[in-house]
């Protein structure tokens, strides 16, 4: 047992800080009144937590999960570039902490996920909406067939000006938001159309079928990834939107945001 | 009616009219007994049960060891057994005092309501209060706290007016200030929502007709720009970074210019 011990205590040795991802009040009492900060990173403040960084999605994996933390915190200014914190979260088990993540706040490059949700031109609502229609789409399919979708949120007006339709708008004088059900449903019915679906910052829907015009010079997205991944990357670059992609080869869901891509996720896993 | 029950008790012995009041005592007590039940199954299946759950009156009658429903089942028990005892003693006659009871029979329905009135006043009021801090939860502004309370009282107040008015005082000043006061309210709401009103008007039109949509350039209010969003209330209009907000009655009547090239 005192090698055990002695890796524990050497793994929580000197840490700056805790990451607590829970919901439990009696859990994160027993950490406030210790002296290390403790920042809780959980969907929402179940707590009341002094320090919360909010967790737009449920992000399966837990490095995922940590690293979204993280970005936050130092989004946040709670955490600073070089400090070494611990991660407490859970890998299997839905709700009691089972997993202890030591990590270096700089040990990986910051890809600027919190950044896509929390300093986005469309509320973080609006994003987090359209991830769960585009992560149910490619978990489901279209009639139980792999489907590929574009959702382009945000700085709508210019968006409209950058593409051209492709067929008449089925949105045209429709008043609808995205994360409604029954307007999931009908954007699910809709991806089998071709051309990017249009949303507002707000979330309102403002037209599918829509042809991206951007230029596509300097836009970098990894190699394998076809003309929607294209089209999606570079009318962020063009635009404040950003980019919602769901592939229709591989079935990840990606997004895009000035450009360049910044969190992929696999549908499968929710 | 209690004439008729006169004449009809003139008409009998004084042993069949014992019987016969005996008789509508009875009936009156098993009369009772199933109003008090009514109400109870009303409540029940009406869902009022959970409706008063956690209000002042129900935690006011948990006390005493019973409920809302509990009470006021008693009340309208009570009324029965009050009315049966009534038709008791006119037909026995053990008191010859018809105008007493007569001034007594009318004023017991009053009674009645006016503490209905209360009982209703107060859970309606509790239960108002709680409804408006639910919306105002996610609203963290200290001083909207004084709305609920607010909504509470008024509620309190007008209970409380019903309830005088029904056995017969004089609230006619306690009337005239809750008109003033209901004024004031329409009053402050009208001046403080004009523009509110007015750009949701506007924007009931817009939304309706899109006379222009998002992405068009147009020109509204001096702000030419691409339109990002059309909300109930406003416009934004957006040119070289600067997003302008401009409200629906502003764009309708300053007219929209919508620029084709």
């Amino acid at each position: 047992m005192s090698g055990l011990s002695t890796v524990v205590d050497e793994l929580i040795a000197d840490v700056d800080g805790v990451l607590l991802f829970t919901t439990n009040q009696s859990t994160y009492e027993q950490f406030a009144d210790g002296d290390l900060p403790v920042i809780v990173v959980e969907t929402e403040n179940a707590v009341g937590a002094e320090s919360y960084v909010s967790l737009p999605l449920e992000l399966s994996s837990p490095s995922e999960r940590v690293r979204f933390g993280i970005e936050g915190a130092i989004n946040q200014g709670l955490l600073e570039e070089d400090e070494e914190v611990i991660g407490l979260t859970q890998s299997f088990s839905e709700s009691r902490l089972d997993t202890v993540v030591r990590v270096r706040t700089d040990e990986f490059t910051q890809t600027g996920v919190y950044d896509l949700f929390a300093n986005s031109r469309p509320d973080a609502e609006v994003v987090r909406d359209v991830f769960e229609v585009a992560i149910e789409l490619g978990r489901k399919g279209q009639k139980g067939k792999p489907v590929g979708a574009l959702f382009v949120v945000g700085d709508a007006g210019t968006v409209m000006n950058k593409s051209r339709p492709l067929s008449y708008n089925p949105f045209e004088k429709s008043h609808v938001d995205v994360g409604d059900p029954i307007v999931n449903v009908m954007l699910k019915e809709f991806s089998r159309l071709d051309g990017a679906f249009v949303i507002s910052d707000s979330g309102k829907i403002v037209s599918a079928y829509r042809y991206l015009e951007p230029g596509a010079e300097g836009v970098e997205i990894p190699k394998g990834l076809g003309a929607r991944h294209m089209a999606g990357g570079a009318i962020t670059r063009d635009t404040t939107a950003i980019a919602i992609v769901l592939s229709e080869s591989d079935g990840m869901v990606r997004a895009f945001k000035a450009g360049s891509l910044v969190l992929e996720l696999d549908p499968e896993a929710y | 009616m209690l004439d008729a029950l006169d004449s009809i008790s003139d008409s009998l012995t004084k042993e069949t009219a014992f019987t016969l009041a005996v008789a509508v005592l009875v009936l009156g007590l098993v009369a009772s007994y199933l109003a008090w039940r009514l109400t109870h199954s009303l409540f029940r299946r009406t869902g009022l049960t959970s409706t008063v759950e956690g209000t002042t009156v129900e935690r006011t009658a948990g006390r005493f060891g019973t409920s809302t429903a509990g009470i006021i089942g008693m009340l309208f028990a009570l009324l029965v057994y009050a009315f049966a005892m009534l038709v008791a003693f006119n037909i026995t006659q053990v008191f010859d005092v018809s105008a007493f009871w007569a001034r007594i029979a009318a004023l017991l329905p009053q009674l009645f309501v006016a503490i209905l009135a209360i009982i209703v006043g107060f859970a309606l009021g509790d239960r108002a209060k709680l409804a408006v801090q639910e919306r105002l939860r996610s609203v963290k502004l200290p001083r909207a706290s004084i709305l609920p309370g607010l909504v509470k009282y008024s509620i309190y107040y007008v209970a409380a007016l019903i309830a005088l008015a029904q056995v017969g005082v004089a609230a006619t000043a306690l009337l005239l200030l809750l008109a003033a006061y209901a004024f004031g309210i329409v009053l402050l709401a009208a001046v403080a929502f004009k523009d509110l009103l007015a750009a949701g008007a506007a924007g009931l039109f817009l939304i309706l007709n899109e006379p222009f949509t998002i992405g068009d350039e147009v020109r509204v209010d001096g702000q030419r720009g691409i339109v990002q969003e059309m909300t109930l209330f406003v416009t934004h209009v957006e040119a070289d970074g600067e997003e302008h907000i401009v409200p629906n009655h502003q764009v309708f009547r300053s007219g929209i210019v919508r620029v084709r090239d």
